[in-house]
């Protein structure tokens, strides 16, 4: 680590401020501090933001729920009545890494993380994603990494809330500035996919404040992954499913699966598929084909396609179960 | 002192039980050092706290060593340190406690383990500076006058370890279990231990010393045959 | 075998003597330690795998705040051969002083041609790993009869090729040392699977006689056979403490643990094995190759790359057999828990079973049929009983849905012998009793095994006695490795307990001293304790260590997911000292062993010659989730003596588990680890124009060059002996 100086922040305005003269900010701060013991990152002050106002609490409302920045994944997955109005969210932060890691890793921090890809974390490899000329994904060990991609980095995103949220239609308030802006989720990763050095569309002195969760009547959500190992290890594919279920029919389904597009990665078509339909076999093994149908698989990574798949299947089952 | 962490009572532990129905609410926290120039060697760490909790102003400290106070084992303890040390590099090599180890230095192994007002953390991942505030405990805070705990005699009866390294990070992590599920399943332990690493493969002690502890004994799974037949291989 | 048969502690629970110090966090181990005005050292490494270092310039370094020392590695030019390599190294008042410092270090070098994958290096035009020899080494050849003959005779004949990884030891102590010089005495913490090899190997490092350096070793977290040899680090730790005149205290990263201090090495096998129809072996057949990194030379021991048995346990009359060590760019493998066994084992286990299923054998009679020995034969039919494996042994891929369980097994031998150990036991006049042995605890529970036989010979409680290990001023023991510690140790203890008691009944005059008259006989020995040394003597213990396990396993079909559902394991212990620590020992082999089978595994960047996964997120160990239930069966056989199980446990496991993932699955993976893109692909799963058609073709020309390599003598198992590494 390179010496940094330190402060908190005291209001969202005067952490944007501070963090501009090569800021970071810090809230749980795991993610951080591997960057900076890498020295993939040398700021020069930490902003710590941990104590904004109305970032620690989540509040439930008849339209909406809002979710503070910093509240800890350990909260979001234990928090009773979000495992009843939003139990994919409830799972998919429950899944991430370890109960040490829970306690301290946020909500915001965990949007917000950056790439996992073992290229970009070594800190004697010069990536794409770092400012080099190549992804040497493309051609290497690329098993982790994506089937699908825009811009030439292949790191997928590794986010679950990315991948839950998205699925439940979320949008994110951030700190733009001298006020705030909402994103959705679709805006807050759509960067990652233009740009190969961009883990999200947040610039340096965004700062996620909360998320904001439409409350839908009827909704349902799930989320699954898949590891190598069965705990404390990543995902090589997630899946989040939303949907209204009506008389045995799917309303508003959207499917999205994580880890295997810089992006959260949901296809419109699939989801209109589903749109009306009784949940049979053939139906979610459709819809599974339709998220899938631009994959490219890389040398070593053809597996995370019907993983995938199977992932998808199993979502959709779950959902009207 | 305010906290920057949660604190006992809050729901941020992974415990479905221990949620209360709504969120945390907000918490103030220390907002500055009002003094530039503070020896630690000539100030009692009390009045560094009180100098603390007087000043308002958002103050930008280090890069260069800065006091932080840590409440460590119940004992409030000055130091001088950069922004940058860990609070595992803070126990180790400014506390003198050496318990909580360094394996991974990555939050990969849980070796270092300890506990922030009561909840498991990685002291590898969080900045010494950040500690400040909460009660951090230690594995050499939870013995009682030097008698271990009913879970560490526990682990020494069952055999739930071997060579030990990982041993401090198991026990705190199951500590705090224990407190606040005082009669684990077998799922339960493992998943409060699922981001302990042991290399030398002692899970199933381990797990039998935390069941062991919540009252629930476990039947060993070793079975003796004894054979008078083979004097040579 | 002299052992007490109605023994008091020999074979009973005895929790280990450093429990309550480990579990209170008060063990203090070498990274723990630090001595008054000790300064931290860190290493300057390679970021090129193959490179000429032409100058390095520590000047901004040294002149860096807090820094004391700073020394190259090696003077003039040199020739790096793999990425991570020391170059050079400094010491400090702080590690983070020392780690800033070390980002001033300059280096003018030619970044020269690398390899660092088998398949790539086994090519003609492939870099020269080192300049003068090809990577491809000469072949190891044995032959047997006629194996031609045997083949086309057979009743049934199958073919193979098994891959196995590159793993590494990842004790979760890293490897540390302390070196401190006192008047002309130097004193070395050092976490050594071996205090007086290391004393002997420092002291020649220094320049300084061995009676002028100690070397201590109280608490050691873990070694795995990574800690025997002495690696680069200890010396720069050494000259280190010399060039700044103070205490260097120089502790690896986990980063640093994955590059250079040692790995087991990996081994690409082509098997064919024939049995007539009765399914009694007629011939076997390997051309194998594996790499052991860069030290790939006929003088290296590569971590045993080619002293795999073949056949592994399961002789046959007629067999040819071809095994080459192939170098690339990659850091040194060394001996690895088991060195050979693990990788024999998986091949041969899984190709017997290839052979069970074209004969219509069931696994277990195969394997009854083939194994001479008497014990392991046994344990066959112990384990398939309490495993229940005739009512679970089903045609291969018969279990239904898309979650299938399958069930394997396999066997395992280990040498396990061990000798030459002396210790001391003082017997003060209070009664109290104190042992001392040069011996070293890795977290074995060697202690405590001292413990254990000195309370059963006198007649004592173990925690009456006081045990010293880990000090060169103690009585010699050898290093800790090949599961020879036991077989060493106990013996020695036997010997200078069964001494101490003729010799107090001397002084005590009293025929017994055990016992109701112990604190009485104590009392006549006068003001000076009494001490008496003994050492290793023959008939106490004994080598040659079978086990078998069985595996029961659930594999998700549609995502690829292994889970080990249960392992049953039946050891041979001889003589059980500790039942406790002995079950751990069983227990830590086969989760290693698991790590083996599913999810352990170095990769290597073919682009930048850098290891990928130098951490524990991406390098994965089983955890408390993926552990099984596991159920333990020790044979105790009191006439046969000590054996170490150290080792024994982790040979079978990841063979076992093999074989039950293709029961399940109807096909084989034939590449540790077993991980859900192998399964899918297995099952042919994957996208039509991912299959990589190019991977199969290049195995077969590896073999081809390897059956045409120039032939030498099998490596002799005496020069692995001189190397002490099985002990």
């Amino acid at each position: 680590m390179k010496p940094f100086a330190y402060v908190i922040a005291q209001t969202p305005e005067s952490a944007v401020e501070l963090a501009r003269n090569q800021g970071r900010f810090i809230a749980g701060g795991i993610d951080l501090l591997g960057e900076l013991k890498e020295h993939l990152a040398e700021p020069k002050l930490l902003v710590n933001v941990k104590v904004l106002p109305g970032t620690q609490e989540i509040t439930p409302a008849a339209d909406r729920w809002v979710i503070g920045a910093n509240v800890t994944l350990a909260a979001l997955a234990a928090h009773a009545g979000l495992r009843q109005t939003f139990p994919g969210l409830a799972e998919a932060a429950g899944e991430v890494g370890s109960p040490q890691m829970r306690n301290i890793a946020t909500v915001g921090g965990n949007l917000a993380q950056h790439s996992r890809c073992w290229y970009y974390r070594h800190r004697d490899i010069r990536c794409l994603k770092k400012g080099g000329a190549t992804c040497y994904a493309r051609e290497g060990e690329n098993k982790y990494h994506s089937l699908f991609s825009g811009a030439t980095c292949l790191s997928p995103v590794v986010s679950n809330l990315a991948v839950a949220l998205t699925a439940l239609g979320a949008s994110v308030v951030v700190q733009r500035g001298a006020k705030p802006a909402t994103l959705t989720m679709a805006q807050l990763y759509e960067s990652a996919w233009e740009n190969p050095r961009a883990h999200h569309s947040l610039k340096p002195t965004d700062l996620i404040l909360r998320v904001e969760i439409p409350a839908v009547a009827g909704r349902r959500s799930t989320y699954l992954q898949m590891g190598e190992k069965s705990g404390f290890d990543w995902a090589l594919v997630s899946c989040a499913a939303a949907a209204r279920v009506e008389g045995g029919t799917l309303h508003d389904t959207r499917v999205v699966l994580g880890a295997v597009a810089p992006i959260p990665w949901q296809v419109d078509e699939a989801n209109a598929w589903l749109e009306g339909k009784v949940l049979t076999d053939e139906v979610a093994a459709q819809a599974a084909n339709l998220i899938l149908r631009d994959a490219e698989p890389l040398a070593h990574n053809a597996y995370k396609v019907p993983l995938a798949r199977a992932l998808v299947r199993r979502a959709l089952a779950k959902l009207v179960t | 002192m305010k906290r920057l962490f949660s604190k006992k009572g809050s729901p941020a532990r992974d415990d479905p039980a221990a949620a209360p129905a709504s969120g945390v609410s907000r918490r103030d926290f220390l907002k500055g050092l009002g003094t530039t120039a503070l020896s630690a060697a000539a100030m009692s760490a009390g009045s560094v706290a009180k100098e603390l909790e007087q000043t308002s102003t958002e103050r930008v400290y280090g890069p260069g060593p800065v006091p932080v106070i840590l409440s460590i084992n119940g004992e409030k303890q000055i130091f001088q340190l950069e922004p940058r040390v860990t609070l595992l590099e803070a126990l180790r090599t400014q506390a003198g406690l050496t318990g909580a180890k360094e394996p991974c230095d990555r939050a990969a192994c849980g070796a270092c383990t300890v506990l922030l007002d009561d909840v498991p953390v990685y002291a590898c991942s969080l900045l010494a500076i950040e500690a400040q505030g909460a009660e951090i405990t230690t594995i050499e805070g939870i013995a009682k006058d030097g008698r271990l705990t009913k879970l560490q005699q526990a682990f020494v009866q069952k055999d739930g370890l071997q060579c030990g390294y990982c041993t401090p990070g198991m026990v705190m992590t199951l500590t705090a279990l224990l407190r606040r599920n005082p009669h684990p399943t077998e799922a339960e332990v493992r998943k409060a231990c699922s981001g302990n690493l042991c290399r030398c493969g002692s899970y199933p002690r381990i797990f039998a010393a935390a069941l062991d502890t919540g009252g629930a004994p476990t039947v060993s799974k070793l079975e003796v045959i004894t054979l008078h037949d083979h004097a040579v291989a | 075998m002299p052992w007490p048969s109605a023994s008091k502690h020999l074979g009973k629970p005895t929790p280990r003597l450093d429990g309550p110090a480990k579990a209170a966090g008060r063990a203090k181990y070498t990274t723990d330690i630090a001595p008054a005005g000790v300064l931290y050292g860190a290493i300057f490494r390679s970021k090129w795998p193959a490179a000429r270092i032409r100058s390095i310039n520590l000047e901004k370094a040294k002149a860096a705040p807090g820094i004391k020392a700073a020394i190259r590695v090696h003077e003039g030019e040199h020739q790096v051969r793999y990425y991570g390599e020391e170059l050079a190294a400094l010491a400090g008042m702080s590690r983070q002083a020392v780690l800033d410092a070390l980002r001033l270090i300059e280096v003018e070098a030619m970044p020269l041609p690398f390899t660092v994958n088998e398949l790539d290096a086994i090519q003609p035009d492939a870099p020269r790993v080192v300049a003068e020899r090809p990577n491809l080494g000469p072949a190891e050849s044995e032959k047997t009869g006629d194996v031609d003959a045997a083949f086309a005779a057979a009743a049934a004949v199958v073919e193979g090729t098994f891959t196995t990884q590159v793993e590494i030891h990842h004790p979760l102590e890293p490897h540390a040392d302390i070196v401190a010089l006192e008047g002309d005495e130097y004193t070395a913490w050092c976490s050594t699977q071996g205090i007086f090899e290391t004393r002997n190997d420092l002291a020649k490092s220094l320049g300084v006689p061995q009676n002028k350096v100690r070397v201590l070793c109280e608490h050691m977290g873990g070694g795995f056979g990574s800690k025997i040899e002495n690696w680069a680090n200890r010396v720069i730790c050494a000259r280190l403490a010399q060039a700044a005149g103070a205490p260097v205290k120089l502790v690896l990263t986990r980063f640093e643990q994955a590059l250079s201090v040692g790995n087991r090495p990996s081994s690409f096998q082509k098997l064919k094995l024939a049995a007539d129809a009765s399914g009694k072996l007629t011939a076997f057949e390997m051309v194998m190759f594996g790499t052991p990194g860069h030290a790939a030379g006929p003088e290296d021991m590569g971590g045993g790359v080619t002293f795999l048995p073949a056949p592994y346990i399961y002789p046959a009359p007629n067999t040819r057999v071809k095994k080459s060590k192939l170098a690339v760019n990659a850091g040194p493998a060394t001996w690895m828990r088991a060195p050979g066994h693990p990788v024999a084992s998986f091949g041969m286990e899984s190709i017997l079973d290839e052979l069970a299923v074209k004969l219509g054998m069931d696994p277990v009679e195969i394997r009854l049929k083939n194994d001479p020995h008497p014990i392991r034969c046994r344990e066959y039919l112990i384990g398939a009983e309490k495993f229940g494996w005739k009512d679970k042994y089903r045609k291969p891929g018969s279990s239904p849905g898309p979650v299938k369980v399958g069930v394997g097994c396999a066997g395992a031998g280990w040498m396990s012998g061990g000798e030459g150990t002396q210790a001391e036991v003082q017997v003060n006049p209070d009664g109290t009793v104190e042992v001392r042995c040069g011996t070293q605890d890795l977290g074995t529970g060697s202690r405590t095994v001292v413990a254990v036989v000195a309370a059963e010979m006198l007649g004592l409680d173990p925690a009456q006695i006081t045990v010293r290990v880990g000090d060169t001023r103690l009585p010699p023991s050898g290093l800790s490795g090949g599961s020879a510690t036991t077989a060493s140790v106990a013996p020695a203890i036997y010997d200078a307990c069964e001494k101490t008691l003729a010799e107090l009944k001397k002084l005590s005059g009293i025929e017994d001293p055990r016992g109701a008259r112990w604190l009485e006989a104590c009392g006549k020995i006068g003001s000076n304790p009494l001490v008496v040394a003994g050492k290793w003597r023959d008939g106490l213990s004994t080598g040659g260590a079978g086990g078998v396990q069985f595996a029961e396993v659930a594999v998700d079909t549609d995502t690829g997911f292994v889970k080990v559902r249960k392992i049953l394991c039946v050891q041979d212990c001889g003589t059980v000292v500790n039942k406790l620590t002995c079950e751990s020992q069983l227990n830590g082999g086969i989760i290693m062993g698991i790590g083996y089978a599913l999810y352990e595994q170095r990769i290597m960047d073919a682009r930048s010659g850098v290891v990928l996964n130098p951490n524990f997120e991406t390098y994965k160990l089983t955890g408390a989730a993926d552990t099984p239930d596991i159920e333990l069966i020790l044979l105790d056989m009191p006439e046969r003596g000590v054996i170490g199980v150290g080792e024994p446990a982790t040979v079978p496991t990841a063979a076992a588990i093999a074989n039950a993932v293709a029961n399940a699955l109807g096909v084989r993976v034939t590449s540790l680890p077993i991980t859900p893109d192998k399964v899918l692909a297995a099952l042919g799963k994957l996208p039509k124009a991912a299959s990589q058609p190019t991977e199969g073709r290049m195995l077969d020309e590896a073999f081809a060059r390897v059956a045409l390599a120039p032939v030498i003598p099998p490596a002799s198992p005496a020069n692995v002996r001189r190397r002490k590494a099985y002990a």
